[in-house]
């Protein structure tokens, strides 16, 4: 034997070796991975949504479903929002409407078939959405009347906000930059405004304050609080011009003066 | 004769010139292929068909961004056995800088975003993620509007009416055209989109929900005028300014005069009456007295 032919041989054996014919363990295809490219952990999605959820895989072919034989590298992606089943897809990338509040987002892998691997394959993330902006510091102010302002028994009050979206009470607590405004008079709670239309106030007269304060769905106040604050003093009439009348003494006189006719004719009979 | 043995000649060396430009020219064709890098294997490409650069994309409708792309192949990232290829891989597409989605298929990619001006980036990219060597990319800016893309926006007051009223509240109605109203909460400001401001005599009052009536109470007796302005999302006015105007006379309390001079009449004829009693009731006591008291004041 020659070294040619021993070269060979050993270069031979040494293939087999790295090819893991020695080993069959090591000859297994890698098994499929799965994870969630975003949104990040926590993420809050703003302006209502929708979340775009990109996933990546490795050694795992997606496919349309239903379109080939089942297989445990290749099939589709479940996607379930909290819990419940929301959609498959085939493509790296999947876009869910999702109300306001915390959410999970779970994808799984499975083959066509709509079976799952084994092990099962699965990732997910924790997302919140809120219809309000994704960042920000909610703010509040009162653009009507200005402080310390003379208004009529009617009046109305206009407010601002910003970095902040007014919706409907009611809704899960703790979402970011939404909620509604709590309105208190006096310090007594007085009304919620879920959206920004001018607050209509009737009061009495003498001095008042009226306190707008940005809370959450659930009521709670923001952290920190937003809240601004406005002194006015109602006056009944004011801007009214109301001229002199003189009707209601007149006709006190009329009603004397007629007292005294009626004694006059009633003396007079009497007399007779 | 001459001529006849000259023109096998002359029909020779028209062909050896014939033969010898075509190497030539292949050659030629050979040479500029190889030296011109224009002309080399053309490398992968990319473009954004749709929007384009500065456009406006009105109604609050979603981005539709299509692109091409060219001697690149598109796949799945991840699959089995894959090996990388450089004209193989896929499309990060970025929001305003910030990474979206990678696009497999060449689609056009439906994009719901809020209102202002945005950019959009697609990149080419290996399988593993990393960019081309060069770096292929394409990238556009748009603004996106709830407002129409085009028109001059307009605002009217359709009530109240100018004139007298005897109400000290009122509701105000404005029509826009051009404009879609959206409630302010801090968002950016986007063209033809924004929401109404209600001034009175010049005043600040009220911001009207969007599409809402403005309502205003408890004015004063006098001529009032209200301008209904149109503002950006961040209240500035649109640049040039539109809004519109209407000035209401609040009749103040009713003239008390009239009812004055009628109920002083009535007084002065009761008042006429009574007197007319008392006098004659007077006289006739004197008829009617005794002699002794008619008598008793005399000496």
């Amino acid at each position: 034997m020659n070294a040619r032919i021993l070269a060979f041989l050993l270069g031979t054996v040494g293939m087999l070796i790295v090819s893991g014919i020695a080993a069959p363990n090591v000859r297994a295809a890698p098994a499929p991975t799965l994870s969630i490219v975003s949104p990040s952990p926590n993420e809050v999605i703003g302006n209502g949504g929708p979340v775009v959820v990109v996933f990546a895989v490795t050694n795992f072919n997606l496919t349309d479903p239903g379109s080939g034989t089942s297989s445990p590298d290749s099939g589709h992606v479940n996607v379930f929002a909290d819990d419940e089943w929301t959609s498959k897809a085939s493509v790296n990338t999947i876009i869910l409407a999702l109300p306001s509040g915390e959410h999970t987002i779970r994808l799984q892998l499975v083959m066509d078939n709509g079976s799952a691997l084994n092990p099962d394959v699965n990732a997910s993330v924790g997302v919140t959405v809120t219809q309000g902006p994704a960042g920000g510091t909610p703010g509040l102010s009162i653009s009507y009347p200005r402080e310390g302002a003379l208004v009529g028994t009617d009046s109305t009050i206009s407010f601002r906000v910003t970095n902040f979206v007014l919706v409907p009470p009611g809704g899960p607590g703790g979402v970011p930059n939404e909620g509604h405004v709590r309105v208190l008079l006096d310090r007594a709670y007085y009304a919620d405004l879920g959206d920004v239309a001018p607050l209509h106030l009737n009061l009495k007269d003498g001095p008042h304050n009226v306190t707008l304060q940005l809370v959450d769905d659930a009521g709670g106040p923001l952290n920190p609080d937003v809240r601004v604050t406005l002194h006015i003093t109602v006056q009944a009439l004011v801007g009214r011009a109301i001229p002199f009348d003189a009707t209601p003494f007149l006709a006190l006189a009329n009603l004397l003066i007629g007292l005294g006719i009626l004694a006059a004719i009633y003396r007079k009979l009497e007399a007779r | 004769m001459v001529r006849a043995s000259m023109r096998p000649a002359c029909k020779r060396s028209a062909d050896g010139r014939a033969a010898l430009l075509g190497p030539c020219v292949l050659l030629g064709i050979f040479l500029f292929a190889v030296t011109s890098p224009s002309a080399a294997a053309a490398g992968p490409a990319l473009s954004i068909l749709a929007p384009a650069n500065d456009q406006v994309v009105g109604n609050g409708t979603p981005v539709i961004v299509s692109f091409a792309v060219a001697n690149f192949v598109l796949v799945q990232p991840g699959r089995v056995g894959q090996v990388g290829s450089p004209t193989e891989g896929h499309v990060d597409l970025y929001v305003d800088g910030v990474y979206s989605w990678p696009l497999t298929r060449v689609e056009p990619v439906s994009l719901p975003l809020e209102s202002g001006p945005h950019t959009i980036r697609l990149q080419l990219v290996h399988d593993n993620g990393t960019p081309l060597n060069p770096d292929v990319f394409a990238s556009v800016r748009f603004i996106a509007t709830h407002g129409p893309a085009v028109g001059t926006p307009t605002i009217t007051i359709v009530s109240p009416k100018p004139g007298p009223t005897i109400s000290h509240d009122l509701y105000f109605a404005v029509e826009v055209t051009n404009f879609t109203l959206v409630d302010p909460h801090g968002q950016p400001n986007a063209p033809n989109e924004g929401h109404v401001e209600l001034f009175l005599n010049g005043v600040l009052h009220q911001e009207p929900r969007a599409y809402d009536l403005g309502f205003i109470v408890d004015m004063p007796d006098g001529n009032n005028t209200v301008i209904a302005r149109l503002v950006n999302n961040d209240n500035a006015p649109l640049n040039p300014d539109v809004s519109a105007s209407v000035t209401v006379r609040i009749l103040g309390a009713a003239d008390p005069t009239a009812s004055e001079q009628v109920t002083a009449g009535v007084t002065l004829i009761l008042a006429v009456i009574l007197l007319v009693l008392l006098l004659r009731r007077r006289k006739a006591a004197r008829q009617f007295a005794p002699p002794n008291e008619r008598s008793s004041d005399r000496p």
